[in-house]
This record gives C-alpha cells, sequence and structure tokens, in this order.
C-alpha cells in the first residue's frame, strides 16, 4: 500500500476527495452564503476533472515508457463519440423531427435506417464498455504496428499526429455517420436522469473524481509493477533490455494500450458534462496541448500530471475569458519555458527547494 | 429631294435592285407587307453589312420596333407602358415620350424571329471585331442550324484568323450535321467534329447516335468513341500535372523541413507558421507597392522572394540561437519548444494583421491559362512548379558544392571532428537551420498565390511537410523530392476515385502503414551506422 | 563434447562492403574463448548476429546443434540462455542498482506476469548474494546514473549473471577498468565458465593474457588463427594485422 500511495498522492486525494465532498454541498447551499457555488461551476470542475485523467493516461506512456503520443486526443475523443452516441439514442423520439429510431442528424440527411455501427449504442452498459474497447482496441493494432517495427521517438510522434489527423478528416465525414460537422449534441439525459438537473450534474462530478482517484491508483501499481519498471528500463536502454529477453514492444503495445483506455474513460466522462462531442476534439493541436499539460506537471509523476492539466485548463479558462488574445502567447510561452527551464515540471522544482529526501521507500521486500 | 423620291419609286417599282438599297430605305419598308416580305428585307438589311444593322434586328426580335403613325418613323419603343419612350432606329435620336397609339409595332411571327436570329448569326459571322466573330462562330457550334449552312460556308471563305476559321469549320460541319445533306458530306462533317475536343465531340454528335443511315451512325460511335479514348487519355495527363503541381506545393513546403529534420535532425514544428510568415511578408510588400509605387506592382513577387527568404531566415536564426541550440540531442523536447514558438508566431501575426484572410494579388504575368490538348493549364501553377524545382537544385547544388554546404555537411557528420577542423559549429548550427527557415519563407511567397493567406495558413502544411520528408528518407533530398511527387499524384489520382477528404485518409493511412514497415522511409540513408 | 555455439560460413555486408566473410567459429560448453582482432574485423557483428540484433545474409548459427538462431529476435534468444554485456556499459540509469539486478533476475519474461509479479525471499538473496559479488552492496540504493564507469561494468556484469544465461556475450569488459579491476574481471569470468560458457571480445592484451584460455583472431570478418595466445600471438600473419601492413 505504501508503495501505492506515497506522501503526493496521498496529498492528492485527499484533496480530490475534499473538493468532490465539498464543492456538490456548496452549489447546493442557498445563493449569497458564504460558501455558496453557483452550480454551474459543477460540469465545468468535472471537465477539468476529465482532462486531469486525460493527462494522466498520456503520462503513463510518456513519462514512464517514453512514447510521446501526439495522437491522445483521438482516444480521447473516440471514447466520448461512443458515449455521445448512447445519448443520441437515449434522446429517441424527443428530437426535432421526432424520429423514434434515427437521430435528428441521420433523418436531416435523409438516411432510412440506422447504420450497423449504431446498432447496440442504446444500451449504456454496451456504450461504455465500448468508450473503452475502441479507443484501446485502436491502440493495440496500431501499436503492434508501430512497435513491433520498433518505430519509436519522433517518427512514432509523428504518425500518432497523423493518425489523428486522418479520423479528424473521417469524422468531418457527413458519410461516416457521426454526425459531420456539426458532432453529436442535444443530448437530454443519462440512464433516465435529466443532463441539466444539479443531481445528475452533480452524480457525473462525483463520478469522474472516483474515476481519476482509479485511474491514479491504477497507473501507480503498473508503474511500481516490475513491468512498470520493465517499461521505464526501456526507456532508459531499450536493447539492454531486449537482450535481457524482455520483449519490449509487447510492454509498449501494453502501457500504451492502457493508456488509450484511460484516455478513452475520460473522453466519456467528458461528453455527458460538456454536452457535445465534434471532430475537433480530433485536431492534431489539442493532442499536443495534452503534453504539454503532462509536461507543466511534471512527467513521470502521474500526480504532476494531473496538477499539470488543472493549471493550463484553468488558466486557459481564465486567459481566453478575460485576455483572449494572450492565451496562445502564453500556451506557446508555456511549451517553451517547461521544456528549456523546468524539465521536470512543477514537481520538479519543488523537489529542488527541499533537502533531497532518502531515496523515495524503494520497494522494500514484499 | 427629287432624288430621293425617285430612287424611292425606283426601289418600289424593282424589287430586284434590292440588295443595292441603303439600311434607311430597307428599314423603312420593315412595316410594309406580309411577314415573307418582311423576311425578304431582313435578310437584305443583314446583307447590307452596315454595322447599325445588328441593332435595327436585335430590336425588331424583341418586338421593340415600331413606326410612328404621324411621320413613318422607325423608332424603338421602351418603357413601362405608362411612360413609353421612343428613340430613332438608326440615328438614336432620343424622341422624348410618346402618347400611347401613337406608334403602330412592327410584328413579328416566329418564322419570322427565325429569320431575324439566322441573319443575325450571319451578320455577327462576319463582324470586324474578330473576338464577336469568335463568339459567333461557337454560338453557331452550339445551336447548330441548317439554314446558316452557307452562310458559315462563305464567312469561312472570308476568314482571314486560323483559330477562327477553325471554329466556323467546326460550326459548319454542325450545321451540315444539322442540315439534310448527303451522307457523304455528313461523314466529312463528322470526321471534322472528331479532330474537336473531346467534349465538344460528344455534345456535337450524341444527337445522332441514332440516325437511321447506318454508315452514319457508325461513323458517328466511332468518333465518339475516340474521343472518349481521347479525353481518358488526357484525363490521366490532367491528373498528372494536377499530382505534380500539388507535389511541388509539398516539395517547397518540406524542402526547409529537409534541412532541419533531415540535416540537423531538429524537429521543427514551428515550420509551418516560417511558410506563414513567408506569405505574409508578401502581402506586406504588395501593401506597400499598391501605395508607393503601383506601376512596380508586377514586380512583387521578385521583390518578396530574397526579402521573404533574408526576413524568415533571421526568425529561423533567431528561434535557433534562442530555444532549439539548448536542446539539441534532445529531439521531443525540440519537438514541444519549437511547437510553443508556432504558437507564438500565429498569434503575433494574428494580433498584427488580424485574424482574416488577406488579399495577396497574382501579378497580371502570372495568370491566366492555357490549353494544352484536352486540359487547361494555369500559369500559376507552372510558375510553382518551375519556382518549387527551382529552389530544389538549388539548394542541392548549394550543398554540394558551396564551402557553406561543406561545413554543413561536415558538421552533422562529425561534430568534434569538425570543430577540431575549426569549423564554428554554433554557427554552422544557426546558419543550416536559418536556411531552412529561410526556404520556408521561399515557399511562403509561392503558397500566397494559391492559398488563403491567413495565420492558419501554416498548419494546414506541417503535418503533410514532415510525412513528405519522413516517407522519402531523413536526410535525403532526393527521398523528399521523391516522395513530394509521388504523394502529389497519389493524392490526384485518387481523388477521382475516392473523394478529395478520403483520398487524404488513405494515403495518410498509407504513410503510417509505410512507416511501419520502413521506419527509414524510402530512401534510408545507408550505411552500417543506419542499422543503429 | 558438444559445441554450444555453432557458427558455420557466415557472412553479412552492409552496402557491398563485407563486415563477417565466411566466419566459422564452434565454442564447448563450459569453454571461455577470448576472441581478438583489429578494429573493423568484425567481432561487434558476431555478436549482433549470435543475438538476433542482425540477420546474416548466409550461413548457419545453431544454438546446442540444433535451434536456429538466425530466425530469432534478440528477446527470444537472450530467452535460449544467452546474455550480452555491451562494449559501452549500459545499465538502467533511472533505476537503483538493486532493481538494475532484479529485472535481470531469471523470471518470467511475459507482461503480464511482471505485472503481478511479487519477489520471493529466495530471489531477494540471490540480489544480496549477486551485489556482494560485484561489490556493490554498499551502493544498493543508489541510482545507476550514479555509479562510477568501472562500477557500471561491474553491475552489466552483475546483471548478466542475473539472467543465469548458458553462454556470455562479453564484450571488452576490461575497458575503463583500473589494472586490479581489470585483474579481478579476469578470475571472475574464470570462476564462471565451466559452469557456463563465457566468449570474451577483447583488445587487451594482458587481459587476455590473464584470462588463459584459446583464442580466436578474426581479421576482415573471418577467423585468421586460433589456439592458445602464445601459438597464435607466434604466427606471422597474426602478428603483420596487429602491427600494420
Amino acid at each position: 500500500m505504501r508503495k501505492l500511495i506515497d506522501l503526493r498522492m496521498g496529498l492528492f486525494l485527499a484533496a480530490l476527495f475534499l473538493v468532490t465532498v465539498l464543492a456538490p454541498v456548496a452549489s447546493t447551499l442557498q445563493a449569497g452564503s458564504t460558501f455558496a457555488m453557483p452550480s454551474y461551476l459543477i460540469p465545468l470542475l468535472g471537465k477539468y476533472l476529465c482532462y486531469a485523467l486525460l493527462a494522466v493516461a498520456l503520462d503513463l506512456c510518456w513519462g514512464y515508457a517514453g512514447i510521446l503520443s501526439l495522437g491522445h486526443g483521438a482516444f480521447f475523443a473516440l471514447g466520448g463519440y461512443a458515449m455521445g452516441m448512447h445519448l443520441m439514442r437515449e434522446i429517441g423520439a424527443r428530437g426535432v423531427y421526432a424520429n423514434p429510431e434515427l437521430p435528428d442528424f441521420m433523418v436531416f440527411l435523409g438516411w432510412d435506417e440506422l447504420p450497423w455501427f449504431w446498432y447496440g449504442f442504446s444500451s449504456f452498459p454496451f456504450a461504455a464498455v465500448m468508450a473503452l474497447l475502441v479507443p484501446g482496441l485502436l491502440a493495440f493494432v496500431f501499436g503492434w504496428f508501430a512497435f513491433r517495427s520498433r518505430v519509436s521517438g519522433v517518427y512514432l510522434s509523428i504518425i500518432t499526429q497523423a493518425l489523428t489527423f486522418a479520423l479528424l478528416l473521417a469524422f468531418f465525414r457527413n458519410e461516416m455517420g457521426f454526425g459531420g460537422n456539426n458532432g453529436l449534441t442535444d443530448f437530454r439525459d443519462v440512464l433516465g436522469f435529466s443532463l441539466s438537473a444539479p443531481s445528475t450534474r452533480i452524480a457525473l462530478f462525483v463520478l469522474t473524481a472516483i474515476s481519476l482517484a482509479a485511474c491514479l491508483l491504477i497507473a501507480k501499481a503498473i508503474t511500481v509493477s516490475k513491468a512498470g519498471k520493465v517499461l521505464v528500463a526501456v526507456r532508459d536502454a531499450e536493447s539492454r533490455t531486449r537482450f535481457m529477453g524482455y520483449r519490449v514492444e509487447s510492454y509498449s503495445v501494453f502501457v500504451f494500450t492502457v493508456s488509450a483506455m484511460m484516455a478513452g474513460l475520460a473522453g466519456a466522462l467528458y461528453v455527458p458534462q460538456v454536452g457535445i462531442i465534434n471532430p475537433g476534439e480530433f485536431a492534431p493541436a489539442n493532442s499536443i496541448e495534452i503534453v504539454v499539460w503532462v509536461a507543466l506537471g511534471g512527467r513521470g509523476t502521474l500526480v504532476g500530471a494531473a496538477i499539470g492539466a488543472l493549471v493550463v485548463v484553468a488558466l486557459k479558462s481564465w486567459l481566453t475569458a478575460t485576455f483572449p488574445d494572450l492565451w496562445l502567447f502564453a500556451l506557446g510561452g508555456l511549451f517553451i519555458l517547461v521544456t528549456l527551464a523546468l524539465p521536470n515540471g512543477l514537481l520538479g522544482l519543488l523537489d529542488r527547494f527541499k533537502p533531497r529526501r532518502a531515496k523515495p521507500a524503494q520497494e522494500a521486500t514484499a | 429631294m427629287l432624288l430621293r423620291l425617285l430612287t424611292l419609286c425606283l426601289a418600289l417599282m424593282l424589287p430586284s435592285l434590292a440588295h443595292a438599297q441603303t439600311l434607311e430605305e430597307l428599314v423603312a419598308r420593315l412595316p410594309d407587307g406580309n411577314f415573307n416580305d418582311r423576311a425578304e428585307v431582313v435578310n437584305q438589311i443583314a446583307a447590307t453589312g452596315d454595322p447599325r444593322a445588328l441593332a435595327v434586328l436585335e430590336a425588331l426580335l424583341e418586338g421593340d420596333l415600331e413606326e410612328r403613325n404621324a411621320d413613318g418613323r422607325i423608332v424603338i419603343v421602351t418603357g413601362s407602358r405608362s411612360n413609353q419612350v421612343a428613340t430613332d432606329v438608326l440615328t438614336g435620336e432620343d424622341l422624348g415620350a410618346v402618347a400611347r397609339r401613337s406608334t403602330t409595332s412592327i410584328r413579328v411571327n416566329n418564322g419570322l424571329r427565325r429569320s431575324i436570329r439566322s441573319a443575325m448569326g450571319v451578320m455577327t459571322l462576319r463582324d470586324p471585331d474578330p473576338a464577336r466573330r469568335l463568339a459567333a462562330a461557337e454560338a453557331a457550334l452550339r445551336a447548330p442550324d441548317a439554314e446558316q449552312v452557307e452562310a458559315l460556308a462563305a464567312a469561312m471563305a472570308a476568314e482571314q484568323v486560323a483559330s477562327i476559321r477553325q471554329a466556323q469549320a467546326l460550326a459548319h460541319a454542325a450545321a451540315v450535321l444539322a442540315s439534310d445533306a448527303e451522307t457523304e458530306a455528313k461523314l466529312a462533317a463528322v470526321a471534322v467534329v472528331g479532330e474537336a475536343p473531346a467534349l465538344v465531340v460528344q455534345a456535337t454528335l450524341n444527337a445522332y447516335r441514332n440516325v437511321e443511315d447506318p454508315a452514319l451512325a457508325e461513323a458517328v460511335a466511332d468518333t465518339i468513341a475516340d474521343a472518349e479514348r481521347r479525353q481518358a487519355m488526357w484525363g490521366q495527363a490532367q491528373n498528372l500535372w494536377f499530382g505534380l503541381s500539388l507535389g511541388s506545393v509539398l516539395l517547397l513546403a518540406a524542402i526547409g523541413l529537409a534541412i532541419t529534420f533531415g540535416v540537423m535532425g531538429v524537429i521543427n514544428l514551428a515550420h509551418g507558421e516560417l511558410v506563414m510568415l513567408g506569405a505574409y511578408t508578401t502581402y506586406v510588400v504588395q501593401q506597400w507597392l499598391r501605395t508607393n509605387a503601383p506601376e512596380y506592382f508586377g514586380w512583387s513577387l521578385a521583390i518578396a522572394v530574397p526579402l521573404a527568404f533574408l526576413f524568415v531566415g533571421a526568425v529561423g536564426v533567431a528561434i535557433e540561437r534562442g530555444i532549439v541550440r539548448h536542446l539539441y540531442g534532445r529531439p521531443l523536447e525540440t519537438l514541444l519548444a519549437t511547437w510553443g514558438v508556432s504558437l507564438i508566431l500565429q498569434q503575433a501575426v494574428r494580433t498584427a494583421f488580424g485574424p482574416t484572410n488577406r488579399e495577396v494579388g497574382t501579378p497580371d504575368w502570372m495568370s491566366g491559362a492555357f490549353q494544352l490538348g484536352e486540359m487547361t493549364v494555369t500559369w500559376p501553377r507552372v510558375a510553382i512548379v518551375i519556382f518549387s524545382l527551382t529552389v530544389f537544385f538549388g539548394l542541392l547544388l548549394a550543398m554540394r558544392y558551396s564551402a557553406f554546404g561543406l561545413q554543413m555537411r561536415a558538421v552533422t557528420q562529425n561534430r568534434p571532428m569538425a570543430a577540431n577542423l575549426g569549423i564554428r559549429t554554433g554557427r554552422v548550427d544557426a546558419l543550416t537551420f536559418g536556411l531552412g527557415a529561410g526556404i520556408a519563407g521561399l515557399a511562403g511567397v509561392a503558397l500566397s498565390q494559391i492559398d488563403n493567406v491567413s495565420p492558419n495558413l501554416g498548419q494546414g502544411y506541417i503535418i503533410d511537410s514532415f510525412l513528405v520528408v519522413v516517407f522519402g528518407g531523413v536526410g535525403n533530398l532526393w527521398g523528399t523530392l521523391a516522395a513530394a511527387m509521388g504523394l502529389g499524384i497519389a493524392n490526384k489520382f485518387l481523388e477521382p476515385w475516392a473523394g478529395a477528404v478520403l483520398g487524404k485518409i488513405l494515403i495518410l493511412i498509407f504513410i503510417i502503414l509505410f512507416i511501419q514497415k520502413r521506419p527509414r522511409g524510402l530512401f534510408p540513408q545507408r550505411g552500417r551506422a543506419a542499422e543503429g | 563434447m558438444t559445441a554450444q555455439l555453432y557458427l558455420d560460413g557466415v557472412t553479412r555486408s552492409f552496402d557491398g562492403f563485407k563486415a563477417i566473410n565466411g566466419l566459422s567459429l564452434s565454442v564447448d560448453k563450459g569453454e571461455l574463448r577470448a576472441v581478438i582482432g583489429p578494429n573493423g574485423a568484425g567481432k561487434t557483428t558476431m555478436m549482433d548476429i549470435i543475438t538476433g540484433k542482425t540477420r546474416p545474409d548466409g550461413g548457419e548459427v545453431l544454438w546446442n546443434m540444433a535451434t536456429d538462431l538466425t530466425r530469432m529476435d534478440e528477446a527470444s534468444v537472450a530467452n535460449l540462455g544467452i546474455g550480452r554485456k555491451f562494449q559501452k556499459p549500459t545499465v538502467f540509469e533511472t533505476h537503483s542498482v538493486e532493481d538494475n539486478i532484479r529485472l535481470a533476475l531469471k523470471a518470467p519474461r511475459g507482461v503480464f506476469a511482471s505485472l503481478f509479479y511479487r519477489s520471493s525471499v529466495a530471489e531477494e538473496a540471490k540480489v544480496t548474494a549477486l551485489l556482494d559479488r560485484i561489490r556493490l552492496t554498499h551502493l544498493r540504493t543508489e541510482q545507476a546514473a550514479n555509479l562510477s564507469h568501472g562500477q557500471k561494468q561491474w553491475l552489466e556484469i552483475g546483471m548478466l549473471l542475473a539472467q543465469e544465461p548458458q553462454l556470455l556475450l562479453v564484450d571488452e569488459p576490461a575497458a575503463g577498468m583500473t589494472d586490479a579491476e581489470t585483474m579481478e574481471t579476469a578470475e571472475l569470468l574464470k570462476s564462471i565458465a565451466g559452469e557456463r560458457t563465457v566468449i570474451v571480445v577483447e583488445h587487451d592484451m594482458d587481459f587476455v593474457r590473464a584470462l588463459d584460455c584459446r583464442v580466436t583472431v578474426l581479421h576482415q570478418g573471418s577467423v585468421l588463427a586460433e589456439g592458445s595466445l602464445d601459438h597464435v600471438s607466434a604466427r606471422e600473419d597474426v602478428i603483420e594485422v596487429y602491427l600494420g601492413r
């Protein structure tokens, strides 16, 4: 257990727990009360936590296995689309065209029947499984091909970027059957609960917080396991690991797939809270932005990645609202600052001011 | 006066002399007689060759030509019912408002209308203005009329300009086909039409596919099939050309990267923005010329090329010295930092020039197009193909033969050794990066001619250019050339079959698969070192 | 005694340059063999071919006269029991010394086996014993990045031993070591031989002499001479190759 929850993890989880309990309470207080929080902030916080989860997913494969994916936005979006498809089906006959079977955009396009790949999405469990499975499967296949051919480093980054770009173009097409340009939106409810009801929003927020905590712990468990050490070993000296008999590509595919599934989960939680998913989520720039979250927080720290995401996204919300022109300057500056001055991110900065502790609880024998 | 009366009498008595009559007299006779008489007069009007005749016939055709009851003057009446205005048909003199029923319209029926149109066609066929003659011949081709066979033949005989005569011959052949001429003549006409562009062949001959005459039907079918074959062939040529032209654009965008990424191993994600800066340099040059020296606008691109190279090259040197220098040997960090640079450049341009597209003009000497066989080739495309190949070979020569090229290769191949030989490696790094950036600037000048100049210009090229460099084999300029052209052509051949977007997706998937199969690209760097 | 490693007529060229040219070599089980040769003689390429990193253009590479090594990748070859030490010491810099050894310990190498791996008391004892043997016990929890060059060499040898391979391929183990360390390394390798097969590629003649074993001289990708060190160093052609032409 000590391996799993070290000081940072403990502090972060405690803080997350506090926010998860206090924010919903504050949002239900009477307006005017000292601690009252406007209720629209709940889905916003939920959205932030989704991004934090996405950052943790990327950190797992970049920070520990050295796989810099510039296409994690694609896995996030695919998870989001899977959930969005379920939410579309839940609208049922309440759409503009009142078609019980077809979502509005299909009626608008003059389609007569549901495409086969929409079958099953009326069931929530099916959609939830697909939100994990589709990104996972894509990552598995893509990773299997890439790592088996020993594509690594910047080459891998470039082709992941091409992957998300190809998906962006594909999802823009109406013929794909995912709502084209407009994506999926106008959701009503999930599992029978209205998406606009404060209680549903709180439930989704809490669910996101729990997922973030769970994924942090899973990711931590992987990294402290022997498999996690092998991953770091691959990052440090790939051929040494091979000559030791470890099949490097299996480990890379494994961590890439797990990471993609976490990204998919983040996307699936994101869509009901934001209320829309469109091809813009596949934009290559989005995927690169995730990297700066992780880099700012500190790669290879998991908790740092989550914190980095929260800091950058909050900064983005604030800047785009107050000084929209400054946002890209700030983001660009952040990229340069982090790479030149903060190679270990914010958490690394903390370490610098702290007297070096004895080696962090180096795996006592179990 | 007496003389005039006399001639009028003569004209009335001797219709056979009508062709010698003046336009005034013929116009005066228009209200007389029945429709057949009127048709005869129309033909005579056309035959005068008088430049004013066309206006008369046009007005007659429109039904605007009327006779003033008071003096028999022939006028054009226009305007709304309550406010009619008359002008003299021949002199154009404004005769002011006319009361209703003070004029009698000269009536036309369908038969007469046909005669008028035919007569007008014949007139424009002989128009002094060559452009109008050509237009008339083309119009006659579009609507073949058996009545015009002779007129077209006559026009052909008189025509001096070869291209117009060719158009007239085509129209003549079409008219022959529409007439009830002998099979012999029609077969000859089919042969004439067969020489025309495929689209014209199809449009002209399709109606005769099912004629009763078996010989003629066969000739028509053969000619159409022939034209379709020709068209398919030229279609491939057209695809090839579009592909080369797209390939040149890719090449231009990628050459700079081939230097920074291929030679130095630096991932510069701001490359697209450097291209964008080149395009904005062109815009600024043109703005300055427009306000200060509009007469030199034709030189704007020639001025922009060196300026863009120097300016963007300087930006590149600044990026290298300020940022990239500290990150050598850390490719992933370089990638992230240059991405940051790209965001800053984008926003800087957006702040300075606004987010919307800027208008960059094309000098007159570069606009327009010419016809090559069955395909249309636009001059800007030709210019870009030539420009990108020039840049490519220029760079190749510079790398191979200039002192700087030698130093550059020395530094990239063995840095410590180069340093020991007294080469200032830091300076070479900066200049190499600057060279890559400068070439990006040149690409920007060219792309400003075919793409929207906006702060987002660069983003559209960055992924493509990286794929070109990686596909071609990092560090190999020839590979970059082959990859750019190959991908450009593949893209254009896929497009008609799969659609533009799907074609692009297929290419992306192909490259992703290709890189996994051959991670070192089409033309990998040779040697044991490459085994890594 | 059968050959544990058997190479026959192996060739491999890079762009026309024949790095290995009809190389034939046979090493018995438990033997200690030194391979020497000038730069470019093909020593490293030979190791690459045996360990599955490079595919030969032709020829046979057999393990225990039965398994064809040319069709296997690095991990499969390693799992057969062939361990390799690089010329430049290569350890996992961000792992602690003991974790470096732990990762090398003989154990199932699959992803899920590693994911749910729990080390046993016996394995920890092995780690302790190995650390003792390579004299790094006092640096047990230190990051490998902080070790000296010689210590890294030792650590890598320790990792190799932890793999419990049947054949050890050791590339210039003495590089960067003090004379005393060099001699210790020679003793260590000699003590390993017998139980395991050891092939050492080396430049340092003193070291080779200390190994006191059969020597194979490579030149231009094939075997020039083979025998005791005294025997081969007496040969004219070997002297010529080593002292220049």
